[in-house]
């Protein structure tokens, strides 16, 4: 179960992870979507290895809690092992069943962003080629 | 004689300091000018060229008045004025380098607030890795235990200092703390430099952690760590010689202890040429870098954290080790205690051979 956030303000590309201090969502939640957007895709399978909390903590200019608290969002939500001295480890994370509210409060951010979209001017086939392949590239991973 | 060999030596370094000042401005990142956040393209325009311009004049200036100070105090006052010339000349640069800092800041913009990590498990990036870093500390460690059981061979009152000219004018008597303490103070200053060894592979924010820039910062920060590494190597060399050869034997001959010198300048030299080469952060090897981009990305640190323009000090930094803005290579984040300790272990190993020269006299 993810939650799509219209002013996510992250980006994943080839395993990099980027944020925006200046964006009006929380640090530690923009970490926690860009790395869930990676192990959505199967990025990064079971077993392996996520960069250390003060590494990442280093690379992005960031207090060690915000990084932490980011692990412990996604281990919450079965992405991550967290071990001390060791690290995240990503875990094997079946496919949770969907709940009764899910497909609403998919909706309604997904509503605001496609609102947004025409609003930049995209046209309707614009936006549905866009997501038709943000899903076939997020299928491809491990749910 | 002797004095002018010292002066021309020491003018020559006098002259290399000015040199890298002169260029520094061009080796620095392009949205980074005198160490002031700017648009990438700031530097082309008629202003920025007119900063640089009267940078330089003063430069020149200020270097002409401290070589000439310099010149003018070893023949008027002997030469213990000797080693006041490399601090007059880095004094001369920096008010050149402040005065143009200045000039550039009311053009300072806002740098990105976009930060990025590299997902992707690291690389070593200590050439040779930890085997490499251990070799200085083994061999002074074999030379403190070649000490222990040459003890009887070592004279009972040998030299520690020597004079500008290479004539020893310092002895001790010889004890444990005589014999010992200077090792243990190059010891104190290989700590410092394998935890900066250890900082620069593992303390650094990348300022990019992807694309050209990103793998040319790599190559640079790997560059920079050889450095350290091939600096650490000549420092246990040149301890373990002078502590071995000249104390234990043959200690009275001056000549010995500029053996390694031409060792130390191919460092130095080669050191210049590949910074050069490189430029700061690896900005000249990568393309990407000349193009300009609407919210210049700097250093990813706000020009307030930089004191004078050159001591970063910053709290909420969790990064110890800092790409310097006007400078090529790191410096430290002064908010961290790692900088203090770090200092502290330097100092001591400054102080230590010092000690044992006045107490043991």
């Amino acid at each position: 179960m993810y939650a799509v956030d219209v002013q996510t303000n992250h980006e994943v590309v080839g395993n990099v992870l980027r944020i925006d201090l200046a964006s009006s969502v929380p640090v530690y939640e923009q970490i926690a979507n860009g790395l869930r957007a990676e192990l959505v895709a199967g990025e990064f399978g079971p077993g392996t290895k996520l960069p250390t909390v003060r590494t990442l903590a280093i690379d992005l200019g960031v207090h060690h809690n915000t990084v932490a608290e980011a692990y412990r969002q996604l281990a919450n939500e079965g992405w991550l092992e967290l071990k001390r001295h060791h690290g995240a480890i990503v875990r094997e994370r079946p496919r949770p069943q969907a709940g009764p509210d899910a497909v609403e409060r998919f909706a309604r951010p997904l509503r605001e962003l496609i609102a947004k979209g025409l609003a930049d001017g995209l046209s309707r086939s614009a936006l549905v080629r866009e997501m038709t392949v943000m899903v076939q590239k997020l299928e491809g991973g491990a749910i | 004689m002797i004095s002018l060999t010292i002066v021309l030596t020491i003018s020559g370094v006098v002259l290399l300091i000015a040199g890298l000042f002169w260029f520094m401005p061009e080796l620095t990142r392009r949205d980074l000018y005198f160490a002031v956040t700017v648009p990438s393209e700031f530097r082309d325009n008629h202003a920025a060229k007119a900063i640089l311009q009267r940078y330089r004049s003063e430069l020149l200036l200020l270097s002409v008045v401290a070589l000439t100070a310099f010149v003018a105090g070893v023949f008027l006052l002997g030469v213990r004025v000797v080693p006041a010339g490399v601090p007059l000349e880095l004094a001369a640069s920096f008010i050149a380098f402040y005065r143009a800092r200045r000039r550039v800041l009311p053009h300072a913009v806002e740098p990105t607030t976009i930060r990025e990590a590299d997902l992707h498990s690291r690389d070593r990036l200590i050439p040779g890795d930890w085997v490499a870093a251990s070799g200085p500390f083994i061999l002074l460690a074999a030379c403190a235990i070649y000490l222990w059981f040459q003890w009887g061979d070592i004279p009972l009152r040998f030299v520690v200092h020597w004079d500008a000219f290479g004539h020893p004018n310092r002895w001790a008597a010889r004890s444990f703390a005589s014999v010992f303490l200077p090792l243990l103070g190059t010891a104190g200053i290989l700590a410092a430099l394998t935890l900066i060894l250890y900082g620069g592979a593992y303390w650094v924010r990348p300022i990019h952690a992807v694309g050209s820039e990103g793998a040319s910062e790599l190559k640079f920060r790997r560059a920079v760590l050889a450095v350290v590494l091939a600096a650490e190597y000549l420092i246990a060399l040149q301890s373990s010689w002078l502590v071995v050869v000249l104390r234990a034997h043959d200690w009275g001959t001056p000549g010995r202890i500029i053996v390694l010198f031409p060792l130390i300048l191919v460092l130095v030299l080669v050191t210049v040429f590949v910074f050069a080469r490189f430029g700061q952060g690896g900005s000249r090897m990568s393309a990407a870098n000349q193009s300009a981009s609407s919210v210049p990305v700097g250093d990813r640190t706000q020009d307030s954290y930089w004191k004078l323009g050159i001591f970063y000090f910053n709290r909420e930094d969790p990064a110890a080790v800092i790409e310097k803005r006007f400078g090529i290579g790191y410096t430290f984040n002064l908010a961290r205690p790692i900088t203090w300790l770090i200092a502290f272990l330097l100092l001591m190993g400054a102080v230590l051979p010092v000690l044992v020269g006045r107490l043991h006299r």
